[in-house]
């Protein structure tokens, strides 16, 4: 390459940046391409993925915690309770406080964006409209007693008590929905909240649904979850329980 | 005679410069020096022209205050024509002459340039080096962002464990008791007057003796330095069988210099322009700051040393690592030159670099911080979920809200400070992961005043269904023996 080729080229590439259109670059900085603070973020995509997506699943959907993208559960759960459970947690459960003022790191605009972008992105308006709904919340109480028997009618199917095994495809494991851990870590209004909604997501019915043609009533519900919470122990989660006569220790 | 030439002749009558520019063009410089491995001085000095010709215009548009800087530095990449290229010309420039500046040291360290008579020259260019390294620094901190900020933290906090006078030279550097719009006028005289003025002086005594003492003679093995003699030979050397400096040895070195500036502009096109990162603001928790790259190795060190011996070494080995580069010429003034005859050399120089290269990498690589936001953020993989019972289930739940994700990942996604946990339950049986839970070990923090039992419980449970299908879960001697009896 000589000197006059070598020249040519600069100049091509000084043209090529001066009239080409900067954008074309690969180096272009695009708007907003830095870093925003963190409580000026209110775009919704951004704000679930960073505070709801590990425990809710990324799109609403199969995470370990209740699915936001069920319609059902939209539809029982209002704008209010969405925002008071995102902003201070629920009590009763593993849902943490998210809001500034409960010593969370979202702003309330950044709750309100949380609370508008559920909606938009899951709620289906009219859905559920006159179906007989058990609410989300109620003030009855529930009869424990009954609830049992409707434990029995309903949930029995698949889900089993005490220290019955539960068959997961030829290996063993006990399952109960009333192990003291499992009723530890999950409050009444949560277990409420999921018997109506269901999980679509992971195959579980919703109220409606429980006993194919049966829709369960806002009693059963209500007792359903009153004879569960009666299942509550006292000091739940010990792995090793207390020795038998033998000296040897046994497991649940 | 044109009048052009009569205007020349008028200057010239005055300034009388014409002299000593065609002494300094034409002096002749031994044949072997016209080699592509003397071309990085040049290109460091073409370097610096173009930082401040940068520089110069980004001082245009930038406000050294704490409220505008950031704005101005965003105004530069959005709303100026080619703003963006300029700071990215001026970011990469700077890499690159750090680059250059070092490449340029080890090749006179190398081939013996800094023996008598250029002892002085190599002294100025260890300060020409370490007033490169501070407009790094201090251009750093002028892209005041979060790593800009940070990295000013730790700047303050070396220079404040100088003992007795520390208090008072974190006050001077700063401005004040903290980070401030008074840090940052301070910097911006450094990086804009300061270390440029000096720099600029420094570099034109470096250039004076190298034209006055000539440009090192190519190293052969055997041509030994002597005080009495060398003057002479290297007289003879240039007279017998020299060349001009003015052509023969300088185009290679605009030629290097040219494609160096191509580079940096190609890099900027390609890479863009650094930053700025996040806001300066010490309340945003949300971050994870690190220097830019030839500052990496420092982090790493700083990183691995043990705590009490982090004072010690960020005040002792920066002044050691001066003097012995300082103090270089006066030891080894005379003698070999040659590689060949100066095997401690090499080994140094080796030392030094690959040290640098794995330093470097560890400050790349290594994942120092936890991923603060993996417990809120990052979901877990559907067949997990899928196959849970309650309690399992409700297991992650509690290995996300307890933010156990941040230091360990599941499916890829997650910290990387612990060990992934995707085949935990081949490894720990249920009673060794219930007690590394609550006792932790091996770096990992005890959890058992964090979590209640429940938790712990459905925890356990949760991290037992971490294995492949394929693969049995562990099992201990305990177990093994009860399965002996049973049996």
């Amino acid at each position: 390459m000589n000197a006059r080729q070598f020249l040519s080229g600069a100049f091509l590439l000084a043209s090529l940046v001066l009239t080409a259109g900067c954008e074309r670059f690969p180096g272009y900085p695009h708007p907003g391409s830095e870093a925003m603070r963190p409580d000026e973020v209110t775009d919704f995509s951004r704000l679930y993925s960073q505070n709801c997506s590990a425990c809710h699943g990324a799109d609403g959907q199969y995470g370990p915690a209740i699915a936001l993208a069920n319609p059902e559960y939209q539809a029982i759960v209002d704008d209010n309770t969405l925002r008071s459970v995102i902003a201070n947690g629920e009590q009763g459960t593993l849902m943490p406080a998210f809001a500034q003022s409960a010593g969370g790191m979202l702003t309330d605009a950044q709750i309100d964006a949380l609370v508008k972008g559920l909606r938009q992105r899951w709620a289906r308006s009219g859905y559920l409209q006159g179906a007989d709904v058990p609410p989300y919340k109620t003030d009855k109480q529930g009869d424990a007693a009954h609830g049992q028997q409707v434990f029995q009618a309903y949930c029995s199917r698949c889900h089993v008590t005490g220290t019955q095994p539960l068959n997961t495809g030829g290996k063993t494991k006990t399952s109960s929905i009333t192990d003291g851990s499992y009723l530890a870590l999950i409050s009444d209004q949560s277990l409420r909240a999921i018997i109506i909604a269901g999980r679509p997501d992971l195959g579980h019915p919703d109220w409606r649904n429980a006993q194919p043609g049966h829709a369960m009533s806002d009693q059963e519900v209500t007792d359903l979850v009153a004879w569960m919470a009666s299942q509550r122990q006292q000091t739940p989660g010990q792995p090793y329980p207390a020795q038998d006569e033998t000296g040897r220790g046994k497991k649940l | 005679m044109s009048r052009l030439k009569e205007v020349y002749n008028w200057f010239e009558r005055r300034l009388q410069l014409e002299g000593p520019i065609k002494e300094a063009a034409l002096h002749p410089v031994p044949r072997n020096t016209a080699s592509w491995w003397y071309v990085f001085g040049s290109a460091a000095m073409t370097l610096l022209m173009l930082q401040i010709a940068t520089g110069i215009l980004l001082a245009i548009i930038y406000v050294p205050s704490g409220g505008e800087a950031w704005k101005t530095l965003d105004q530069l990449n959005h709303q100026l024509y080619l703003g963006w290229f300029l700071r990215a010309m001026h970011g990469w420039g700077s890499n690159f002459m750090v680059a250059v500046v070092l490449i340029h040291m080890a090749q006179v360290f190398m081939f013996g340039a800094y023996k008598f008579p250029r002892e002085l020259t190599w002294i100025l260019g260890v300060f020409l080096l370490l007033m490169t390294l501070g407009m790094a620094f201090t251009g750093q901190v002028l892209r005041f962002d979060q790593d800009a900020y940070w990295g000013l933290g730790i700047g303050a906090s070396i220079v404040s464990r100088v003992p007795l006078i520390g208090g008072p030279l974190v006050h001077l550097l700063l401005g004040g008791p903290i980070i401030a719009g008074a840090t940052l006028s301070r910097f911006f005289a450094l990086h804009v007057f300061v270390i440029p003025g000096l720099m600029l002086l420094f570099a034109g005594l470096h250039v004076w003796m190298v034209l006055k003492l000539g440009i090192n003679e190519w190293p052969m093995p055997g041509r030994v330095v002597r005080r009495e003699t060398y003057i002479q030979e290297y007289n003879e050397m240039a007279h017998k069988d020299g060349v001009p400096f003015v052509p023969d040895a300088l185009w290679k070195d605009l030629f290097f210099s040219a494609g160096i500036l191509v580079a940096v502009a190609v890099c900027a096109l390609l890479f863009g322009p650094y930053g700025p990162g996040g806001q300066p603001d010490p309340t945003i928790i949300q971050t994870a700051p690190k220097p830019d790259f030839f500052f990496l190795w420092l982090f790493a060190v700083l990183s691995y040393l043990p705590p009490e011996m982090e004072t010690p070494f960020v005040l002792i080995a920066p002044a050691i690592g001066i003097l012995v580069l300082l103090a270089l010429p006066f030891v080894a003034g005379v003698g070999e030159k040659s590689w060949h005859r100066r095997p401690v050399a090499v080994l140094v120089l080796i030392t030094v670099a690959v040290s640098w290269g794995i330093f470097t990498h560890l400050g790349v690589h290594t994942p120092w911080s936890p991923v603060m936001d993996a417990w809120s953020g990052d979901p877990l993989p559907q067949k997990l979920v899928h196959s849970e019972t309650a309690l399992e289930r409700q297991g992650a739940v509690v290995f996300q809200a307890k933010q156990c994700r941040n230091c360990h990942s599941v499916g890829g996604l997650g910290g990387q400070r612990g060990p992934a946990l995707d085949d935990v339950a081949t490894r720990l049986t249920e009673d060794q992961l219930i007690r590394q839970v609550l006792q932790g070990g091996g770096n990992m923090p005890a959890y058992g005043k964090n979590l209640s039992p429940p938790e712990v419980n459905a925890l356990v449970r949760f991290l037992e269904t971490l294995k492949p299908a394929n693969r049995p879960a562990a099992v201990d001697a305990s177990q093994e023996a009860q399965a002996q009896l049973g049996k």
